[in-house]
């Protein structure tokens, strides 16, 4: 495994938070980033003299985690951002049509959660991962792709999606959501932190489902191989004015891009402004991949509060469909007894 | 070396009455508080990992040793006594309320939210068997719960009213000298007090006060104020002990697919899985 | 759901995608759920007086009294968003007042019962819910 180290990051990030009419944002403030913070900047700290993180922070962004298939390049040009970033707000606000399958759901809109009615980082990335160069995840090693394979077989195994529970996903079960990580990547609504800290610990609050990392600070070691988390257990430590968290001791469940057990993540928080704070994180995992990969996003200030997430105990939605499916069930097989048996 | 002895008898001595004090301290009726250890921001230091012993988790009201409904579980799913924490002996429950409750005990089985890994709600996070930990920071005190990973954002200052309702309730808190009092209210009234069916409607309000009676140990006095359930507020009480493992860290306690099969077991296709 | 075949066909694809699918596509996936739970093919024009809104996660649920065409008084329970965003701009549960009144176009749900996705929130001035008129955004100006 293997950091980016001190390797001069350039990102540029559009600033600027409103959604409304990309293309006249785009052509706005461009702040350049560096690994380090802007030498104007000075952090404001703690009492305890680090540099203060706290407040209410989110990851929502246009970039996707993976630079698409037809983009060979690191960064658009901002009229190329702008109008990547336009056609995807039309996108998001576009009224779905009566009959269709996008149409049997709730419209994002009318409950502020559509990308466009948030808060979010904008940048002329093309992805957010920037190692490797390609700006997509390396491929698969031969453990990683005989894992992805059994999991294929179980798959098959256990049924349809509606056949029990425990078929869905981790997140329509109410168990963990995608991005929850770490790393910790912007969810498709709610993609939100909030971050206290004090001497000892700095905890990170994600809103769904209500996560609470708690990161220690005072260089423990981690705790035997059998104590494994969905979400792994973290160090933390000052480096500087960054705050670094590694994190081991992941349970294999994590839903990050197929990733097992032996799952590492480093992850790097810099306050490079008063909005913005510069999250920079590693992957590694030798039963996955045959290298790490390392992406960098923003987290940018918002408003709280981040309300209970409290999924599971409002989670309606599964009991009601698995409901809903054995009721079909049931006609199928008196349709079936209607017609009688094939002879 | 003169000077030397004097200043190891010296050293004694100012340790034998540092001692002598603090044993005063520890043998002194729990209601004196001590002057705590302060934060950077000159407010108590309660920042750590706490839990409370006794068996107030089963019942909080006086009760003796009693099977389990469990049979399976034998001796360990069997009820240990407990001599209650609510002041005054017994919870204060209108006659209804009371008929409720007494329903409820009989159907814990079925009806006790936790069992479902639902998130318990105020006070019975504090003490169920389970360690929670306090982080203080500038404007929020975090009260994190292993149990359901349960969390409490205790709002100290841009305090509002709850928006909605929500099982951990929403709390605003502030200090009075020594003590951390949190007033939370917002229930949804699906939660209860204990495993014996003992619980609230959606209009309680919870009073906490938090004071350090040693470095190692909390006073937790909670009052409880719901008109629809109870004839006049009541207030319970315990100390919570601090985790002195140097070790010592919340782990996860994601019981969510601890319960799915009890949950949605009934509706699987295949019932022989 | 007899047909497991589509399902597990869907399974595949999904996870073949999901190895490079950018944040917005995961969407598509609580789109299938949402077509799984509730019927594409009984569309529902519901108006009625709201009695209750829980706004709890991870979807909101109105309760809607709405009368049918002899008189008959019946609850719908219709299925909204995460009200999370709506809280951190000033939405609480005072917000809508209970007995106003509510048009809903949705989805009726496959379980037979009186349940919906509500996918249009009007109220009774035109407006949709939230949104005030169509041309305006809450969070317009954040």
């Amino acid at each position: 495994m293997y950091l980016l180290g001190n390797v001069l990051v350039v990102g540029l990030v559009v600033g600027g938070v409103s959604p409304k009419s990309a293309a006249a944002q785009s052509a706005g403030r461009i702040e350049q980033l560096s690994g380090t913070t802007t030498p104007e900047y000075v952090v404001p700290r703690t009492p305890d003299g680090v540099p203060d993180l706290e407040g209410f922070w989110t990851n929502q962004t246009y970039t996707p985690l993976e630079r698409p298939s037809e983009v060979n390049k690191a960064f658009y040009t901002v009229e190329e951002a702008a109008e990547i970033e336009e056609g995807r707000f039309e996108r998001e606000v576009a009224q779905t049509s009566p009959g269709t399958i996008p149409d049997v759901h709730y419209d994002f809109t009318q409950f502020g959660l559509d990308r466009s009615q948030s808060t979010f980082a904008r940048s002329l990335r093309t992805s957010l991962i920037v190692d490797p160069p390609t700006g997509r995840l390396p491929p698969l090693n031969t453990i990683g792709l005989e894992r992805a394979r059994k999991v294929m077989e179980e798959r098959e195994r256990i049924g349809g999606r509606w056949d029990a529970a425990e078929n869905n996903q981790l997140d329509d079960r109410c168990i963990i959501m995608r991005g929850a990580g770490p790393p910790m990547l912007n969810a498709g609504y709610n993609a939100n932190y909030h971050i206290v800290q004090n001497a000892d610990y700095v905890m990170i609050l994600v809103e769904m489902i209500h996560d609470a990392r708690i990161i220690p600070l005072d260089g423990r070691r981690y705790p035997s191989g059998r104590v494994r988390h969905w979400m792994g257990l973290p160090r933390g430590y000052w480096e500087g004015d960054s705050l670094v968290v590694e994190t081991a001791n992941f349970n294999g469940k994590n839903p990050l891009e197929g990733s097992s057990d032996q799952l590492r993540v480093i992850e790097r928080f810099t306050r490079v402004s008063d909005d913005t704070i510069l999250y920079k994180f590693t992957v590694a995992d030798p039963d996955t991949w045959d290298r790490s990969w390392t992406a960098e996003m923003s987290m940018k200030k918002t408003i709280g509060p981040l309300f209970e997430h409290a999924c599971h105990e409002g989670n309606y939605g599964l009991y009601n469909t698995l409901v809903g499916a054995r009721l079909e069930d049931r006609k199928a097989d008196e349709e079936d007894g209607l017609q009688g048996p094939e002879e | 070396m003169r000077q030397k002895h004097v200043a190891v008898i010296a050293r004694v001595v100012v340790l034998f009455c540092s001692f002598l004090l603090s044993m005063e301290e520890v043998s002194s009726q729990s209601s004196s508080s001590i002057s705590a250890a302060r934060t950077p921001n000159e407010t108590p230091d309660f920042n750590g990992i706490w839990q409370a012993l006794g068996n107030n988790y089963w019942n909080v009201e006086p009760h003796a040793a009693s099977p389990g409904i469990v049979r399976g579980l034998g001796a360990l799913g069997a009820v240990p006594g407990g001599l209650g924490v609510v002041d005054g002996g017994v919870i204060p429950y209108r006659s209804e309320a009371l008929v409720r409750r007494n329903d409820n005990f009989s159907n814990r089985l079925t009806r006790d939210p936790a069992i479902k890994c639902y998130l318990p709600g105020v006070p019975r996070a504090t003490y169920m068997p389970f360690p929670l930990q306090i982080i203080q920071g500038q404007s929020h005190i975090m009260i994190l719960h292993e149990f359901a990973g349960a969390v409490r954002t205790i709002y100290m200052t841009d305090q509002t009213e709850a928006p909605a309702s929500s099982w951990m309730g929403w709390s605003n808190g502030r200090w009075e000298g020594e003590t951390l009092v949190i007033e939370t209210t917002g229930f949804n009234g699906m939660t209860w007090f204990d495993r014996a069916g003992n619980y609230h409607s959606d209009q309680l309000r919870v009073v906490e006060r938090l004071t350090a009676r040693s470095p190692e140990r909390l006073s937790y006095e909670v009052k409880i104020e719901d008109p629809i359930v109870f004839t006049r507020p009541w207030k319970m009480s315990m100390p919570l002990y601090r985790r002195a493992e140097s070790n010592a860290e919340l782990l996860e306690f994601r019981c969510v697919e601890f319960v799915e099969d009890l949950i949605y077991g009934h509706l699987r296709k295949d019932q022989s899985r | 759901m007899r047909d497991s075949f589509w399902p597990l066909v869907l399974w595949f694809v999904f996870f073949i995608v999901s190895i490079a699918v950018p944040p917005a596509l995961v969407q598509m996936s609580a789109h299938h759920a949402f077509s799984a739970e509730f019927d594409i093919t009984k569309p529902v024009e519901l108006k009625g007086t709201l009695v209750k809104w829980e706004m709890i996660n991870p979807h909101s649920w109105f309760h809607v009294d709405v009368e049918d065409s002899v008189g008959t008084v019946v609850t719908w329970l219709i299925e909204g968003g995460s009200p999370n965003e709506l809280i951190r701009l000033g939405v609480t549960q005072n917000s809508l007042a209970i007995g106003i009144q509510l048009a809903v176009e949705g989805y009726r749900a496959k379980d037979g019962t009186e349940k919906a996705v509500g996918r249009n929130f009007v109220l009774a001035n035109g407006e949709r819910l939230f949104l005030g008129g169509s041309a305006n955004r809450i969070g317009d100006g954040r």
